[in-house]
């Protein structure tokens, strides 16, 4: 489903040569597999994630997606396929705090011109999935971080995405929540088959993944 | 996404910063309410001045005598000895029958008295060809005709004023009332014989004016001024013992009528050598195009409404860039929305149209307001007696908020723009 060929990713800096972030990746993932991204930090794992979830393109290599070369898209096919194909969940969470909950969860559906009364039905039964229905017209601002997590891959979730892109997921969440938010993860991997790619810094928590994919200095040490 | 929710976003937006967005609006609302004034000036000046022409004839031309002080040289003053005459009016028809009117006029001073009342007032001798235009009157009786002139009939045609459908306030304070007026008003003179100078005069027919507000002869009020009892011209000549410097059969002016302003000019050529073929150099006139006397007479305030309508251009302006202000530094605080947004898969479009919408409803909400506000003040000047605000057309309204839409729409292009070609990493790690 997913293949990278000898992908770089190149940062103009004021020095001539630019620096490095990804020196050559080269992976594929299956579709339904549930991969672990690790690695120390400043390794590249945030930009290889962005790559995968096309909201950067890389200086050189080939990424392929569903057996199209995804790579040289123009931003407005990158950001159909973010609409269409993609679902994010970040680390401090970015939901927007002028929304409810439900709004949040709902908004990628608006995005894809799903009437609102529809986007509301499927956004609730993904906030039922996350344990948060009782809690659906509330602020964000009244949310815990566990819970805010939750909203966030509801969010992620609501235009049944191929591929679900995390990074460092529970970063900002105590052992508990983190366990929590993991094993929705892992549970909605098997239930839908999808795809999903976690970055962490937690080995306790890579292990419980699939497949772990170490990256270190722009490169794979699988 | 659907304009709805993109209508939605902006409506909140506008909500969370309730301050910022009156403040941008404010000034919008300004300018509506100017140009809405000054439209309604214009639309009302010009529909006054068609009526106007239109009563007095589209192809009116007024042929005057010089007054004194209007001659050019000594070697004019020297010169003009000789007035119109009856004669001329008489020659203009005959010589060109295709003019729709030519209606010679004259005015004396006289008493009237009916019994006890007496006033002096003004007495136009005319001939039935005065009716042709400005018509807008209800006849009681019967008009001066053709029999009349030529006998010189003592009859006489009085004008009885409309009064007003609802008097506007400022007119109370100017308690002037013509007595004449007065009289007509409390006594039935159809048929009844009444006193002109030392002569006896039988009153033929009333004329009723519409009321004021209705009267097209009313709208443009200055120098419009006419003697409101009617006697026939020849009558007048030898008749009327009131003062008056001109000789037995000279009169103070012909109103010309060509029916079409088209061949105003040129009958103003005809009539002018035909005047000076019948008087040489002893007659001093002038032939004056009715549509240009009215014009003078608009000109100044057209300048004043000009004034107006920039004050309302530079308060638009000044709003514009209020929107445009206020879209740049929400663009600040919200580029890690943007970054959001454009994560889950909104794309360029999406963030352009979000914060143009945004913008042109503060201009929406903005003329609105205006609007609103402008209108109330339109109604009361309206009622204070300014008649020009009367005329408020439904378009007006719907200019003017499409101005200040407008406006939001000018104003947010480049915000917009800045927003949408945000890289949607960099926003994204904006804190
Ligand atoms: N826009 C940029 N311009 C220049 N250098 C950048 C840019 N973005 C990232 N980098 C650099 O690229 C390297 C990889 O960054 P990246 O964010 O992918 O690291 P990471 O593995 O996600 O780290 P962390 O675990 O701390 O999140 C870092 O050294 C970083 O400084
Ligand atoms: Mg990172």
């Amino acid at each position: 489903m997913i293949k990278c060929l000898n992908l770089k990713k190149i940062y103009p800096l004021k020095s001539a040569l630019g620096y490095a972030a990804l020196k050559g990746i080269n992976i594929e993932i299956r579709k339904g597999e549930f991969a672990a991204v690790c690695g120390p930090s400043g390794c590249g794992k945030s930009t290889l994630l962005n790559i995968l979830g096309f909201l950067d393109i890389p200086t050189e290599g080939k990424y392929f997606f569903m057996g199209e070369d995804a790579s040289s898209f123009s931003d407005s096919k990158r950001s159909f396929l973010r609409r269409k194909k993609a679902g994010f969940v970040f680390q401090s969470f970015n939901l927007l705090p002028k929304l409810s909950v439900i709004e949040n969860a709902m908004l990628p559906l608006l995005y894809l011109g799903v009437s609102r009364k529809d986007a509301h039905k499927k956004a609730y039964s993904l906030l039922e999935r996350v344990g948060l229905s009782s809690k659906s017209e509330n602020d964000i601002m009244e949310l815990s971080g566990g819970e805010r997590q939750r909203v966030g891959l509801a969010r992620a979730l609501s235009n049944d995405p191929e591929i679900l892109l995390a990074d460092e997921p529970t970063g900002n969440l105590d052992s508990e929540n983190s366990l929590q938010v993991l094993t929705l993860l892992t549970e909605i991997n098997k239930e839908r088959k999808m795809t999903v790619i976690m970055v962490t810094h937690d080995m306790k928590l890579a292990a419980k993944a699939e497949r772990i994919i170490k990256i270190k200095d722009g490169e794979i040490q699988e | 996404m659907r304009f709805s929710e993109i209508l939605r976003i902006a409506l909140i937006e506008i909500k969370a910063h309730k301050m910022r967005s009156f403040l941008s609006f404010f000034s919008i609302s300004i300018g509506v309410i100017s140009i809405m004034y000054t439209l309604t000036l214009i639309y009302s000046m010009n529909y006054r001045l068609k009526k106007a022409i239109e009563v007095a004839g589209p192809g009116r031309i007024n042929v005057e005598l010089k007054k004194r002080w209007e001659a050019q040289s000594d070697m004019e003053k020297k010169q003009g000895r000789e007035a119109l005459t009856y004669q001329d009016a008489a020659a203009l028809s005959r010589v060109f029958p295709q003019l729709y009117m030519v209606s010679p006029y004259m005015d004396k001073w006289v008493e009237f008295s009916d019994g006890y009342f007496s006033d002096y007032i003004g007495v136009r001798g005319i001939t039935p060809q005065w009716k042709k235009r400005g018509w807008v009157y209800k006849l009681k009786g019967r008009f001066i005709n053709e029999y009349d002139v030529q006998n010189a009939q003592r009859v006489c045609v009085i004008v009885k004023e409309g009064g007003w459908i609802k008097k506007p306030k400022w007119m109370k304070f100017y308690s002037y009332k013509d007595p004449l007026q007065n009289y007509v008003k409390h006594s039935e003179l159809l048929g009844k014989t009444i006193k002109l100078g030392s002569g006896l005069f039988k009153v033929v027919g009333i004329l009723e004016e519409p009321p004021a507000e209705k009267n097209p002869r009313s709208f443009v009020g200055v120098g419009m001024w006419e003697p409101k009892v009617l006697v026939p011209l020849s009558t007048a000549q030898k008749f009327l013992s009131g003062w008056s410097e001109l000789g037995s059969d000279d009169i103070d002016g012909i109103h010309v009528d060509t029916g079409d302003p088209q061949t105003i000019e040129k009958y103003k050529r005809l009539i002018e050598e035909t005047l000076k073929s019948l008087h040489g150099k002893k007659l001093l006139f002038n032939i004056k195009d009715y549509r240009e006397i009215m014009k003078d007479q608009m000109a100044d305030k057209k300048r004043d409404m000009l004034t107006v309508m920039i004050i309302g251009a530079i308060a638009i302006l000044a709003g514009g860039i209020g929107i445009m202000n206020v879209s740049l530094a929400a663009i600040y605080s919200r580029i890690k929305e943007i970054g959001v947004r454009r994560a889950i898969g909104a794309d360029k479009k999406d963030i352009m149209l979000q914060f143009m919408t945004e913008a042109m409803l503060l201009g929406f909400f903005g003329g609105l307001a205006g609007v609103i506000v402008g209108f109330i003040g339109i109604q009361y000047l309206a009622y204070k007696g300014d008649q020009n605000m009367a005329m408020l057309s439904w378009w007006m309204p719907l200019a003017a908020i499409a101005a200040a839409v407008f406006t939001g729409f000018a104003a947010s292009i480049y915000p917009a723009k800045t927003a949408a070609n945000l890289d949607p990493i960099e926003a994204l790690r904006y804190e």
